[in-house]
């Protein structure tokens, strides 16, 4: 402060002013409860990833691990899009029936003209799902929550309907088939669908991160009202965020019914909350405009170790159950008890206040 | 949120208020008293007498806890776990049928169950700060988790003339469940519209900043509102239970998305803030019409999910459309 004596008053008594303030931002950004937003799942999931070995002798094998990854992959890239939407300050609950009807008509596309029909397929139905929740949430003006969870039981129903014979499976003798490769394939001992589930979080994170797109999706997810003023348009990031749902339903399908090799109208029930659930976990706030992909990507791999680890630890499925939720409901509360110890008026805000004005007296 | 304050200065100008709710609840009469009519042309069974009590009693059961739902949703809040309250009340009780306990323990100890899920998820919420949606989709997973565990996977059939009579029996040729829906509807008549704690739970809805600063019970209403939602979760499982004869971890599986259904259908803004009893009680009804009526039209299963879910998007589509802002649509969530 003294060595700007030299300058004229007004400018001198505010240049001080931003440099505090951007080193404010900067320690604000690289404070503890800031690294833990973003990188805390992280952390947890390389510390259960130490500890396996305890828990469990067989988890850290090759085969182990690329089964793991295998299991994750449709679920994360179905979370890396509902990312978007979350940090949109909205969800899409009919992602479960959108997966379900893409598997099926996935397997009658392949049963109809092979691998190459089944991916054109599989996209197209998972675009047109995700065109069909945006019209209604942009044109017809339908609160996202309820459309989305009508389309769930349309979605649902379609595939139930599509599958009144019985479930549409693929025959043993396509074993062979570059399609099953989809799912089965390992390049250089990874499995193919974490690569494609590791190309699709580099896809969104470019758009998020490096489009104006992604800052309009970001700025309506902080201030609804604010970005309103700034004209842009909710409509189309909201109509772009339900096809972008849909095509990653597409893609999640193809990876996921290539290994399971069977489908109908009750395939992957409650995958929506399985797929929210992991997008909150990876500390995304529900209200929007906070969030990492990072933090998804990582809550998608904790929530698959987990799993493993709990069949491999002989943990019946039922308690498997209470214990995912528990770490749902740990996690979130975690989150909520510093949000709220960190408002304005509370103990723990004063506190730093009083630290950074000590030096000052 | 713009709704709940000229309602409130409705009692003044009553005629205008009586035109606005009449209005609210067309949407939901017109269609039913049209899918009335098709199916009294279309099929001989419908207008039967005992056709129409199975309608009856079908949509008794899913509105009481779309009636407490209602309180929820009035809130600005969810309960997204009442499936699985369904699902681990229905279990407890019948174990304890079948381990020799009276029927009328077994069915309190149940309804405790019920109310227990509830506090959890009401401490959860107030106390840890959780969001609504996620607080209760995580004991979605654990209670349904719990459940499937206290059962072992097994189904526990019971055979107790007791428990029957919840669902089977009749009060003065009443079926049971719709003397229950007939004092929960009332009840939550009176709660919403002449009590105060009606008023706080509306309020809380409208803005719970607001409530806060106005010194209300915000978090001891808000756990009330779920213990509530649990409790006639409970006697939700009693029923299907009751009507099944078993308990099980399988029961109430995507049950909640029903509650929620009726609700929204029945004109219940998911912004919170107001409740209609009446338009739940109705959207019960008309959701369990159509349900009866496919089944006369020998339609498979799939298309009545089919059927549901576009009404849910239809009856929110007119009011969408018929909410003059736009604006305000986009920021429900």
């Amino acid at each position: 402060m003294t060595s700007d004596t030299a300058l004229p008053p007004a400018p001198g008594a505010q240049a001080p002013a931003p440099a505090t303030e951007t080193q404010r931002r900067w320690a604000r950004q690289h404070s503890i409860g800031a690294l833990w937003e973003t990188w805390g799942i992280t952390a947890v999931l390389v510390v259960l990833l130490a500890a396996s070995p305890l828990l469990s002798s067989d988890f850290l094998t090759v085969a182990n691990l690329q089964s793991v990854l295998r299991e994750s992959a449709y679920l994360g890239i179905v979370a890396a899009a509902m990312t978007l939407a979350v940090m949109n300050g909205t969800f899409d609950l009919s992602v479960g029936g959108q997966l379900a009807l893409v598997s099926v008509t996935t397997l009658m596309g392949y049963a109809a003209g092979g691998t190459g029909l089944a991916v054109l397929v599989a996209v197209i139905t998972g675009v047109a799902c995700g065109a069909v929740n945006g019209a209604l949430v942009t044109a017809m003006r339908v609160p996202p929550f309820v459309a989305t969870l009508g389309m769930l039981f349309v979605f649902r129903g379609i595939a139930y309907v599509l599958t009144q014979d019985g479930p549409k499976t693929l025959p043993y003798s396509e074993i062979g088939s570059p399609f099953v490769k989809i799912g089965g394939l390992n390049v250089a001992g990874i499995p193919l669908p974490f690569l494609i589930m590791v190309a699709f979080y580099g896809a969104i994170w470019v758009l998020l991160r490096r489009t104006a797109t992604g800052r309009r999706v970001l700025a309506f997810g902080s201030s609804p009202e604010a970005a309103r003023f700034c004209g842009i348009s909710v409509h189309r990031i909201r109509m772009l965020i339900f096809v972008v749902i849909g095509l990653s339903v597409g893609i999640a399908a193809l990876t996921y019914i290539s290994r399971v090799w069977t489908a109908d109208g009750s395939a992957q029930d409650g995958f929506e909350l399985r797929v929210i659930a992991a997008v909150v976990l990876g500390g995304t706030s529900l209200k929007g405009g906070k969030g990492t992909l990072i933090g998804t990507f990582s809550a998608v791999l904790l929530v698959g170790v987990l799993n493993d680890l709990l069949v491999s630890r002989g943990v019946d499925a039922s308690y498997q159950r209470v214990v995912l939720g528990c770490v749902l409901i740990t996690a979130l509360a975690i989150d909520g008890l510093r949000t709220r110890f960190a408002a304005p008026g509370s103990f723990a805000h004063m506190l730093p206040r009083r630290r950074r004005e000590a030096p000052a007296r | 949120m713009t709704t709940a304050a000229p309602e409130r200065g409705a009692r003044a100008t009553a005629p205008r208020a009586r035109l606005n709710r009449a209005i609210e609840s067309a949407p939901l009469a017109l269609p039913l008293a049209l899918i009335a009519v098709v199916l009294t042309v279309a099929t001989d069974r419908f207008l039967s007498v005992d056709n129409l009590t199975n309608v009856v009693v079908a949509a008794g059961i899913v509105a009481i806890p779309g009636l407490a739902m209602t309180l929820c949703i009035a809130m600005g809040e969810f309960d997204l776990s009442v499936g699985s309250t369904v699902s681990l009340t229905g279990a407890v009780t019948c174990t304890w049928i079948v381990g020799g306990h009276p029927a009328a323990v077994a069915m309190l100890v149940g309804l405790l169950v019920g109310a227990a899920v509830g506090l959890l998820n009401g401490l959860v919420v107030t106390k840890l700060g959780v969001t609504p949606f996620i607080a209760t989709l995580a004991t979605l997973v654990i209670v349904r988790g719990v459940s499937l565990a206290y059962t072992g996977g097994r189904d526990a059939i019971v055979s107790s003339s007791t428990l029957k009579f919840l669902a089977a029996g009749r009060v003065f040729g009443v079926p049971m469940p719709v003397v229950l829906t007939a004092v929960t509807a009332l009840a939550a008549w009176w709660v919403v519209n002449r009590t105060r704690f009606g008023r706080w739970v509306c309020a809380i809805g409208s803005n719970r900043e607001a409530a806060r600063m106005s010194g209300l019970p915000v978090d001891r209403v808000r756990t009330t509102v779920y213990v509530i939602v649990g409790v006639a979760g409970g006697i939700w499982g009693l029923l299907i239970s009751s009507q099944l004869q078993k308990g099980s971890g399988q029961l109430g599986l995507g049950f909640e998305l029903d509650a929620i259904t009726i609700v929204v259908i029945g004109g219940t803004s998911l912004l919170g803030g107001r409740a209609s009893v009446v338009g739940t009680l109705l959207g019960a009804v008309l959701i369990e019409t159509i349900r009866n009526g496919l089944n006369l039209l020998n339609t498979p299963p799939a298309y009545q999910r089919i059927s549901i879910g576009l009404l849910l998007v239809v009856a929110l589509t007119i009011q969408a459309l018929r909410r003059n802002a736009p604006a305000e649509a986009l920021d429900d969530v």
